[in-house]
């Protein structure tokens, strides 16, 4: 089997700042890659580059062999700020680009919509424009956008750093669903236990290096490298502090 | 006192038509000019666009009333030579354009990046994306800002009395002259002009509260 998504000696740099060191990682259809690392590091800048949104200093990103580059399709984003048009109904963001870029009939476009709106437990509040949505519902419309276009990976950015725990646990859902129906993905996010539960595979990045790069069991399960074992035990560390609170 | 009242009124009757024209007429094309000039000014490299930027901020930078005494007094040195109502059309439209472009061009700064970003991603054209999304976005958040200054330029409409235009104030003004009623008639003045500005404060504030609604929905 090919790997869907190749990223081969990404460099980032600004100035004299790099972002992003010879960064090589392959993707198999279906792979769930988690993301993670201390801010900073340069997980979100991976995700912008490979999307073709950030411009890269050196490497290549290919999709099934294919250089790709922004609305060519093979790549599907999603942002942490959601990025809804405020303007348009949920159906209306969800279609919008089927009309424009695909060139759909406004009825099939709408159809598509929809399904894709039940798709992410939204299937009755098409009608409604964002801000008559919830932080976790507009995310979940953003997925069904991104969705609805079929990219061949699909790039999660923080997906849940702008929600509280409640609505946080409504977009991991869907998330994991689509994991679970074969969606190709990679996921920012510091939601360790999610990352742990989603992923094939974990990659910790750190001042832009990919550090490990392992099977959740691995990094999680004591065998990460010092400086991942680092990162996760400040995070435990963390997370039993607010237990006993 | 009484009888200068009343012929103030009468006064500001006959005045009323030209003012709401000049108003309505300034608004509309500064409204359109300005948001030319704030397009090129967002859209166009700074290299091609200074000039306006220059025009923009000269415009900003000095009063009305001076710049009324210039087009009416100073154009015709240079060939301008323009009728009162004319002259305070232009004055006005020019006055309107300056600043609306400035609202214009905020508008268009304000529209989120991240949104533009997702429009990209989706496969959508750059005409598409302006078109679609970057109008729309930007209008709703101009909107406040765009009503303000028409009411703003329902006041700046009095300084035209200056190059003799006969609208509401010059035609009031001329009743004071006569009778030496000064204080009447300002007060009269004064009344009806912000009867004026509330009357389209308040329709102003039904509209966004509309669109405020259709948001919403």
């Amino acid at each position: 089997m090919n790997p869907v998504l190749q990223v081969r000696a990404l460099e980032r740099r600004v100035g004299d700042v790099e972002i992003l060191r010879r960064i090589s990682l392959d993707v198999m259809p279906g792979e769930a890659i988690g993301v993670i690392g201390p801010s900073g590091s340069g997980k979100s800048s991976l995700l912008r580059c490979i999307a073709g949104l950030d411009p890269i200093s050196g490497g290549e990103v290919l999709v099934e062999g294919k250089s790709a580059r922004p609305g060519d399709g093979a790549i599907g984003m999603v942002f942490q700020q959601f990025n809804l048009w405020p303007h348009l109904t949920a159906r209306d963001n969800v279609a919008l680009a089927l009309k424009l870029v695909r060139g759909m009939a406004a009825k099939d476009a709408d159809a598509k919509a929809e399904a894709a709106l039940a798709k992410v437990g939204l299937g009755a509040l098409g009608g409604r424009k964002p801000a008559a949505l919830s932080g976790g519902q507009q995310q979940r419309v953003a997925i069904a956008r991104t969705l609805a276009m079929e990219p061949r990976v699909l790039l999660f950015d923080e997906p849940t750093a702008a929600l509280d725990p409640e609505l946080t646990t409504e977009v991991l859902d869907v998330i994991r669903a689509l994991a679970a129906s074969g969606v190709t993905m990679l996921v920012v996010s510091h939601e360790m236990g999610f990352v742990a539960s989603l992923s094939t595979r974990v990659v910790f990045l750190d001042h832009g290096v990919v550090v490990q790069a392992a099977p959740p069991a691995e990094v999680f399960g004591g065998g990460g490298e010092p400086r991942v074992k680092t990162f996760l035990k400040t995070y435990l560390d963390r997370v039993a502090w607010t237990k006993d609170a | 006192m009484i009888q200068a009242l009343i012929d103030s009124l009468a006064a500001a009757a006959q005045g009323l038509p030209m003012t709401l024209a000049l108003w309505l007429g300034g608004v509309a094309i500064g409204i359109v000019a300005g948001f030319l000039i704030g397009a090129l000014r967002f859209f166009a490299p700074l290299a091609l666009t200074w000039p306006l930027a220059a025009a923009v901020e000269a415009v900003r930078g000095t009063p009305f009333l001076v710049q009324c005494f210039l087009l009416y007094f100073g154009g015709p040195f240079i060939g301008i030579d323009l009728s009162p109502v004319v002259a305070g059309l232009v004055a006005l439209s020019v006055y309107g354009a300056a600043y609306f472009s400035e609202v214009f061009r905020a508008g268009f700064m304000a529209v989120p990046k991240g949104q533009l970003e997702a429009a990209r991603m989706l496969g959508l054209s750059r005409p598409q994306t302006v078109l679609r999304i970057m109008l729309p976005v930007m209008a709703l958040a101009v909107l406040p800002s765009l009503v303000n200054l028409a009411v703003i330029l329902i006041k700046e409409t009095a300084v035209l009395s200056i190059i003799t235009v006969p609208e509401l104030t010059f035609r009031v003004q001329g009743v004071g002259s006569a009778t030496f009623a000064f204080a009447e008639t300002t007060l009269v003045l004064a009344l009806v002009y912000w009867a004026l500005t509330e009357a389209t404060s308040w329709a102003a504030r039904g509209l966004e509260r509309r669109i405020e609604r259709r948001m919403a929905a």
